[in-house]
């Protein structure tokens, strides 16, 4: 019977964790908090997954909540979003104690940064906020972050944003209760596509590993699956913009979460998709092919929807996993080394790790 | 002067009591855990003052017992309250009054949804969705300026029932 089993719970945080993070390549994880700091846990017994330690605290650059934290894909370097409306650099002072020192301030944003994300490459950095924008950074040089464009046209404040697995593409999520696809060309940023069918706030998204699948979160209780068509794609799905892709909802789970769902993680090493919010648990669902609704050629062509492709099977559901306290992030390990392993922290201030079970 | 958004509210009485329970048994007991209940919730919020009157939020019939629904074993709480004029621009600040006394009174396992009385608000979906989004009251709250007007507000919370001569607290700019 699938299970989340629980490895370990990490207290150190004085106020609500809002965001965990895994390292790119070690068991290293990353915190942040109402209480205005970042911790990183370590594991400490390479034989034994239930020993952690919080080695570093990352305090004095912020001013108030840190809401989301992020590592560069190499892994040195970490970027913290805050309500202060800044987003933080921050390195580890390899040559001097060790500590993280921040080592630069991204400043624009009227008010407070909600989301960052690095791509891929490293390249560029995503971030956005509740004054309705997102912002691109080009990574430069000794740690210069040049703004290359603010986009505009969301509606509402902007609750997250993701990069694509492997391109230069970014999907943004909102109050407004869309999911947003920008591109660039050559530099010049734009919005590529609008996902529309939540009835909600978008509170998170995630791709898959293979980037043409978006799973998104909401306060209308249910995820949705979108995927990618591109321009003379097989299905016969029109993409009126020419060289844009469109995306479809291929799925929507419902009727398990009874309350707003505020994170959700699609592992790249098994392909689950975990999710939480503010009915205290944390899901873990299956994404199988649903062939019960295979729609003919004519009836793709007169609605212009895929239909329903997807369907989310329960694997493990566990209730009360912060206690009675709302999840607000949750986190698979990035890779298949500890692939099993989930992060998650909640409004009781405290960081757990899972492990999944499937036997 | 500034203007006010309600010039003429329409009072109501407020009830002379603190608390229409009777007397039960288990009351001195301080061990026993009572079920919290509408009664209860409605006592907390019943004395928070007016943004823009010196007048509680009972004798403005913005809240009222039996717009409140409690279930203690599933810890939910919904409060509907109803602003006195259909474009009061003050809802979300008397929502977010309500919120923020609930959440320092009530045990942390309670989720709490307000809401304003259907009909009764002609933004009532926007008033709403921004009185039920953690992330932006959390936000609000680390607003010292904004806190300040909460606080005072919230200062005659505690007096229970009817409130002579609450001071007019500062109106928001």
């Amino acid at each position: 019977m699938p299970r989340l089993e629980q490895l370990a719970e990490l207290q150190g945080h004085e106020d609500r964790v809002w965001c965990a993070a895994w390292h790119p390549t070690k068991p290293i994880l990353a915190t942040c908090s109402g209480d205005k700091t970042v911790r990183i846990w370590q594991a400490t017994n390479a034989q034994d997954p239930t020993q952690w330690q919080c080695t570093g605290i990352l305090e004095g650059a912020h001013k108030r909540t840190i809401r989301s934290v992020a590592w560069s894909p190499d892994g040195r370097q970490l970027a913290t979003g805050s309500f202060d409306a800044t987003t933080g650099i921050w390195e580890k002072d390899e040559d001097g104690n060790g500590d993280y020192e921040c080592v630069a301030t991204l400043e624009g944003h009227e008010n407070e940064t909600k989301s960052i994300a690095w791509s891929k490459s490293g390249a560029l950095l995503a971030t956005c906020s509740r004054d309705k924008s997102v912002w691109i950074w080009e990574v430069e040089e000794d740690n210069d972050f040049e703004c290359l464009s603010v986009l505009q046209e969301h509606t509402q404040d902007v609750k997250m944003v993701a990069w694509h697995p492997t391109e230069e593409l970014l999907a943004s999520a909102s109050y407004d209760d869309t999911i947003k696809i920008w591109r660039d060309d050559d530099d010049d940023w734009y919005c590529s596509d609008s996902l529309q069918g939540h009835d909600s706030t978008v509170w998170a998204i995630d791709f898959d590993p293979s980037g043409e699948r978006i799973v998104s979160a909401s306060a209308d209780q249910t995820l949705k699956i979108w995927q990618r068509y591109k321009p003379g794609n097989p299905q016969g799905i029109v993409t009126p913009r020419r060289g844009e892709a469109v995306w479809k909802c291929v799925a929507t789970v419902v009727g398990h979460h009874d309350r707003c769902i505020y994170s959700v993680s699609w592992s790249h090493a098994h392909g689950l998709v975990a999710s939480a919010g503010a009915d205290n648990t944390i899901r873990v669902f299956d994404i199988q092919d649903y062939d019960k609704e295979i729609l003919t050629e004519e009836q793709i062509k007169a609605t212009n929807e895929p239909g329903t492709l997807y369907q989310g099977v329960v694997l493990a559901a566990t209730k009360n996993a912060h206690g009675t306290s709302d999840i607000n992030s949750v986190a698979w390990y990035p890779s298949e080394e500890h692939g099993d392993w989930l992060a998650s922290g909640g409004d009781d201030g405290f960081v757990r790790i899972w492990r999944i079970i499937r036997d | 002067m500034t203007t006010l958004i309600n010039q003429n509210p329409v009072i109501y009485e407020a009830s002379a009591q603190n608390s229409t329970r009777e007397w039960r048994e288990d009351d001195d007991n301080e061990d026993s855990t009572d079920p919290i209940d509408a009664q209860e919730i409605f006592d907390l919020i019943r004395s928070i003052s007016d943004p823009e009157h010196p007048l509680s939020l009972e004798q403005l019939n913005v809240t009222q017992r039996d717009h409140i629904t409690v279930s203690d074993e599933n810890n939910s709480v919904l409060v509907e309250f109803t602003p006195t004029i259909p474009h009061c621009s003050m809802a979300t600040l008397i929502g977010l009054c309500i919120r923020v006394r609930l959440l320092r009174c009530l045990p942390s396992r309670f989720k709490v949804d307000i809401s304003v009385r259907k009909g009764t608000h002609q933004s009532e979906h926007a008033v709403n969705k921004q009185l039920n989004d953690k992330e932006r009251v959390a936000a609000a709250l680390e607003n010292s300026h904004l806190l300040e007007v909460v606080n005072q507000c919230l200062a005659t919370a505690t007096s229970g029932g009817v409130v002579a001569n609450i001071k007019a607290p500062v109106a928001v700019k």
